[in-house]
């Protein structure tokens, strides 16, 4: 301390030429980890129940003694629909980086089709199911887990879609784009989330 | 985003500013806030209409849908999503509209506002109502358990009161009063001219309102009474008030974590030219800190009430054992943020402290890096302990030692903390003004609450106590010795750049003593109490219990007063205190090197940071190049002021030194002057009225003044300065030499030679004109009065006024002579009322109010044309003795005379001796 007091009576030569990050990522890469622990604290809940269970039987039984069922293969199909938009995502921004501008509004089209079939097929699959959130611990925790991925779905396209009308009017360019980064990388977080929940509400 | 927000001159675009009316926006909250609300009573019951819920009436359901829907109408009609919308909808917007942006008006206030400065006093002004309620909820807590038995609340009612008094006070007032004093001084402090996301950080103060106001209504609609964990199941039975809280908090939760976002997008990125992160001052690491742990933590106790509430509302079964679920879970869901939230509500403290304790004690803080790595493991070792809470739940056994073990293991970062405080004012030069004050009352509690901390952080020691008014005690002293003292020392700290006025010392002082009494006498007894078995949260108690809690029902009176003063001491130091200087404290930091308040883009131009933020007393160190506005002398840094040292006691408030200071302040731009008021065996307050007077005189003429009073001799209080600061000049000011005491003892040659300067000598002669003393921040009192003068109750009342707001006195006596004025009888008459003027002004001087005075033939009413023709002051006062005839008629004539001016009347009971007069 003191000798660094002693040093800077003379002002030291200015080092910093800006941050490498600009604040909009910062802010998004901070919310996505804020988002990251809402969802650890619904899979903690998860974890409690599964693990409570009293007969390690998962998904339990139902009060008729029958096992409940997850569409393990419709859910599969859905899952390759949500992953293969997070590459289109990317290749959207790609050819922003290419400056090319009707290529980042095809890439948008395509993500955003692809985030809302994967919203209706899961929709059209609550309605299939046969338990509901109020059958025991199991059908809390998935109604939920599910419910709170698929409101962050909806949250994310809303954002895609904000995102493609600002790429009509020619918002972005190469070099500046710190909206559409930030909303590519929360809809990354969005697949990611989805990966895992996947893994472990359905298959294993 | 541009790294810097651009100054305003860089614009191209103009500022249209918001012309629009304020009752626009809240005539949009009028219509929007009960549509919203509408709207979600309607699509719970068209939801359930088709789905063929039964019954279509379902209370929790309408309420959760609708109070959102409700919360966010009232955000929408404030205005906070207009820019957003437009942006969504592919509208034409300004990525740097400051149209929001800075106050003119109290109005500006009122409504969104992207200023950082006016959003911390929005803040602190709201939470601070909000820590009024909860202080209510504390004393009808107090009220109940008085005396055993039921007094006024029924069990549940109990429940619902301490709940409410806890959320109210952790959720509305400790996290966002931090919240809302690191907004105004952080980005100040860091060099940058406003937070990254004005408008995120404009929704997030709005987003209190709708949050207090559900948890405040929510005793209305039925208590939530399972505390403030709402632990299931007991919250997932409890009434509609729980559901209330749990939207509420969720409002508050999510406007923390966008501060939080906020604070450290601001810190990565907007950081001053040269402030490396070795140089940010602690409050900067300790909200950068803090931040964290919101962004970690707090979506956890968002998961947890998310859970219960969907438990309550859609019968989900999370919590619900007889279905599978685990109760426990919520526990550990809840403490895994509810611990850290501990820290979230202390260790913004801990950067408040750090700043006063150092500027106080004019010493580099001791052990700098020590303090910011410890402040980071704290909040690191906070997420591995939250099941210390939990030790009697009944979780898992193994659980508690490894938990038992962390906790103790954070008494060694925080003890650095407590180390390096203690090191830092250890032989230092202490200012014991109030924001001292607190912090050293702080050291001093929340060590004890430190302490019992690691104590319950034992199993054994938990099982004995748990549920005790231990716990409450224990608890009390971390966040009212702890979070409370430090906001009090921010607060106090921050007044005179936040508002631009200087708070009343004295008034300060006696707030902290009332406070620090009021709150050990309340809160140390439970710990007593506890140990002997008191049970916590129940209604009513053990006969033996009786007399230590009636004692501390009223000891906590204490704390009410001390409240209330402190509100009265902050509104009218606001509305007239006098101009506060720049830099009040001496203080190093950025926010101090910038006007109070500061320019509505705090910078003119980039600082330029060159060193550690504490270098008290280290010759030649600076913390950063600021480059000054034009009218107060150019490029002009804080370290590049010269300091003139001024030395006067009863001399100080006169027109010859006044005049002299400004002779010397207009020689060169860079002066300044440290006032010392030596007042050993004289009357201190009187010093300090003196010293206040002239230190407004001064800040009106823009010349940058401190000052202190010293319990010292003037030769030892001169070479206290001198062991403080570099002085280049020495200004003593004294009596003629035949009324003199200090020259008769020499003072002044032999100050010369302690200091071993060359210094002025003014004289000064007593009682000749004041004109130096017509400045804003100095009421002007004209006393007009004949039987009334020279009694003490006059002079007290004065002195009371004087305390409050320094204040100048002309005194006219009116003799009163009706016929012609050359009789004897007419001398006789002039010289008795004559001899009282003197007296007067001889014990006003004393008191250390400026005062002059006028002998006037005539009656008041003539006194008061005088007055007004020949004064022009501020306020006319009649004193009249008790029993004095006619006096109606006379207030009438002289309140005719002085039109505009206020008139006010003092009766007095006359020929109460005078004092003597003193040398």
């Amino acid at each position: 301390m003191a000798t660094e007091a002693l040093s800077t009576t003379t002002a030291r030569p200015v080092t910093d030429e800006g941050p490498r990050i600009s604040a909009g990522m910062v802010a998004m890469l901070l919310f996505i980890g804020s988002e990251v622990m809402l969802f650890a604290s619904l899979f903690a809940a998860y974890f409690f129940a599964r693990f409570n269970i009293a007969d390690n039987v998962w998904p339990p039984l139902s009060p008729d003694g029958e096992a409940y069922h997850l569409p393990i293969l419709l859910t599969g199909i859905n899952t390759a629909f949500l992953v293969t938009s997070s590459f289109t995502v990317w290749w959207a921004e790609h050819r922003l980086a290419h400056g090319d501008r009707r290529g980042l509004i095809r890439g948008l089209w395509v993500t955003i089709m692809l985030g809302a079939t994967f919203l209706i097929i899961q929709i059209n699959e609550y309605a299939h199911l046969d338990f509901t959130p109020q059958d025991q611990a199991f059908g809390s925790t998935f109604y939920v887990l599910t419910g709170a991925h698929g409101l962050h779905v909806f949250v994310g396209l809303s954002v895609l879609t904000v995102m493609l009308i600002r790429s009509y009017r020619g918002d972005f360019s190469p070099t500046s784009a710190t909206p559409l980064t930030a909303a590519s990388a929360y809809w990354h977080f969005v697949d990611v989330v989805w990966v895992l929940l996947f893994v472990l509400v359905y298959l294993l | 985003m541009s790294t810097h927000a651009p100054a305003p001159a860089a614009h191209g675009h103009d500022h249209h500013s918001p012309n629009v009316p304020l009752s626009y926006w809240w005539k949009r909250v009028a219509w929007m806030t009960p549509a919203f609300f509408a709207f979600g009573l309607a699509l719970v019951w068209f939801a359930r209409a088709v789905f063929g819920m039964d019954p279509l009436w379902n209370a929790e359901a309408y309420y959760t849908v609708a109070t959102l829907l409700g919360g966010m109408g009232f955000l929408t009609g404030i205005g906070c999503f207009d820019w957003w919308l437009k942006y969504a909808i592919g509208g034409k917007v300004d990525f740097d509209d400051h149209s929001f942006h800075g106050a003119t008006s109290w109005k500006a206030y009122f409504r969104v506002n992207t200023d950082h400065k006016v959003i911390g006093t929005q803040y602190v002004v709201l939470t601070f109502i909000f820590f009024i309620f909860g202080g209510l909820f504390a004393e009808a807590i107090r009220a109940e358990l008085a005396q055993p038995g039921q007094q006024f609340a029924s069990g549940e009612q109990y429940n619902g009161i301490f709940s409410t008094h806890a959320v109210i006070m952790i959720f509305l007032f400790v996290i966002p009063m931090y919240a809302g004093l690191a907004n105004y001084v952080l980005p100040i402090m860091i060099g940058a001219k406003d937070m990254a996301f004005p408008k995120l950080n404009a929704l997030s103060f709005w987003m209190l309102v709708p949050a207090g106001a559900m948890i405040l209504a929510s005793p209305f609609v039925g208590y939530f009474s399972a505390g403030w964990t709402q632990y299931a199941p007991l919250a997932i039975q409890g009434g509609t008030g729980v559901t209330l809280f749990q939207i509420g908090v969720q409002f508050a939760g999510f406007s923390s974590i966008f501060t939080a976002i906020n604070f450290l997008a601001t810190i990565a990125t907007m950081r001053a030219p040269g402030m490396t992160v070795w140089r940010m001052p602690l409050l900067v690491w300790a909200n950068a800190t803090t931040s964290a742990l919101v962004v970690f933590g707090t979506p956890f106790v968002a998961g947890s009430q998310f859970m219960n509430l969907f438990d309550r509302v859609m019968g989900t079964n999370f919590f619900d054992a007889t279905q599978g679920g685990d109760v426990i879970a919520y526990q550990h869901i809840f403490w895994f943020y509810s611990h850290p939230a501990v820290y979230i509500m202390m260790i913004p403290g801990f950067g408040i402290i750090s700043e006063v304790l150092a500027t106080f004690s004019r010493k580099p803080v001791f052990g700098y890096r020590a303090l910011a790595m410890a402040t980071v493991a704290i909040a690191v070792l906070g997420f591995g302990v939250w099941a210390h809470h939990m030790f009697t739940s009944g979780m898992a056994d193994w659980l508690r030692v490894p938990m038992m073990i962390t906790t103790v293991i954070i008494a060694v970062p925080t003890g650095i903390k407590v180390f390096s405080w203690l090191g830092t004012i250890w032989r230092g030069k202490l200012h014991l003004k109030t924001p001292m004050l607190y912090a050293l009352g702080f050291l001093f509690t929340f060590t004890i609450g430190g302490l019992s901390g690691v104590f319950l952080g034992t199993v054994p020691i938990t099982i004995a106590t748990t549920d005790t008014y231990f716990i409450v005690a224990h608890i009390h002293y971390v966040f009212v010795g702890g979070s409370a003292f430090t906001i009090f020392a921010g607060i106090y700290y921050w007044f005179p750049k936040m508002t631009g006025r200087m708070y009343n010392e004295r008034l300060g002082q006696w707030q902290f003593w009332l406070f620090f009494i009021g709150f050990n006498a309340t809160m140390y007894p439970m710990h007593w109490l506890g140990l002997q078995g008191m049970p916590r949260r129940v209604a009513d108690y053990d006969e033996r219990f009786a007399e230590l809690n009636l004692f501390i029902s009223l000891a906590s009176i204490l704390m009410v007063i001390s409240t209330l003063l402190f509100a009265y001491n902050m509104v009218n130091s606001w509305v007239r205190g006098p101009k506060a200087p720049w830099n009040p404290w001496r203080g190093r930091s950025l926010e101090w090197l910038v006007s109070s308040p500061p320019s509505t883009f705090n910078f003119e131009t980039d600082p330029l940071v060159v060193g550690g933020p504490y270098q008290y007393g280290i010759e030649g160190a600076r913390h950063a190049v600021v480059y000054a506005p034009s009218q107060v002398g150019g490029e002009l840094t804080e370290e590049e002021k010269r300091t003139v040292l001024v030395v006067a006691h009863e001399t100080l408030a006169s027109q010859q030194l006044v005049d002299a200071i400004r002779r010397k302040a207009a020689e060169d731009y860079y002066w300044r002057f440290t006032i010392a008021v030596p007042a050993a065996g004289r009357d201190k307050r009187a010093a300090e009225r003196r010293l206040q007077t002239v230190l407004a005189v001064l800040a009106e003429d823009g010349i940058d003044a401190s000052g202190e009073v010293y319990d010292l001799g003037p030769i030892e209080a001169a070479a206290t300065v001198a062991g403080e600061e570099t002085l280049h000049g020495v200004i003593v000011a004294t009596y003629s030499k035949d009324s003199s005491r200090w020259l008769q003892e020499d003072v002044v040659d032999r100050m010369r030679k302690s200091l071993r300067m060359d210094l002025s000598q003014i004289v000064v002669t007593p009682g000749d004109v004041l004109e130096a003393f017509d400045a804003k921040g100095v009421q002007h009192v004209a006393v007009i009065g004949r039987d009334g003068l020279s009694s003490q109750a006059l002079v007290a009342e004065l002195e009371r006024r004087a305390d409050v707001n320094p204040l100048r006195v002309t005194v006219l006596a009116a003799a009163g002579i009706d016929g012609p004025a050359w009789t004897d009888e007419a001398s006789a008459l002039r010289e008795d009322i004559g001899e009282r003027a003197g007296e007067t002004l001889g014990l006003l001087l004393l008191a250390g109010i400026p005062a002059q005075g006028e002998v006037i033939d005539r009656d008041a009413t003539a006194a008061a044309v005088v007055a007004v023709e020949s004064y022009a002051p501020d306020l006319i006062v009649v004193a009249t003795a008790r029993g004095e005839t006619a006096v109606e008629s006379a207030i009438e004539a002289v309140r005719e005379k002085a039109g505009v001016i206020e008139v006010e009347h003092f009766i007095v009971d006359a020929e109460a001796p005078a004092a003597p007069m003193g040398s």
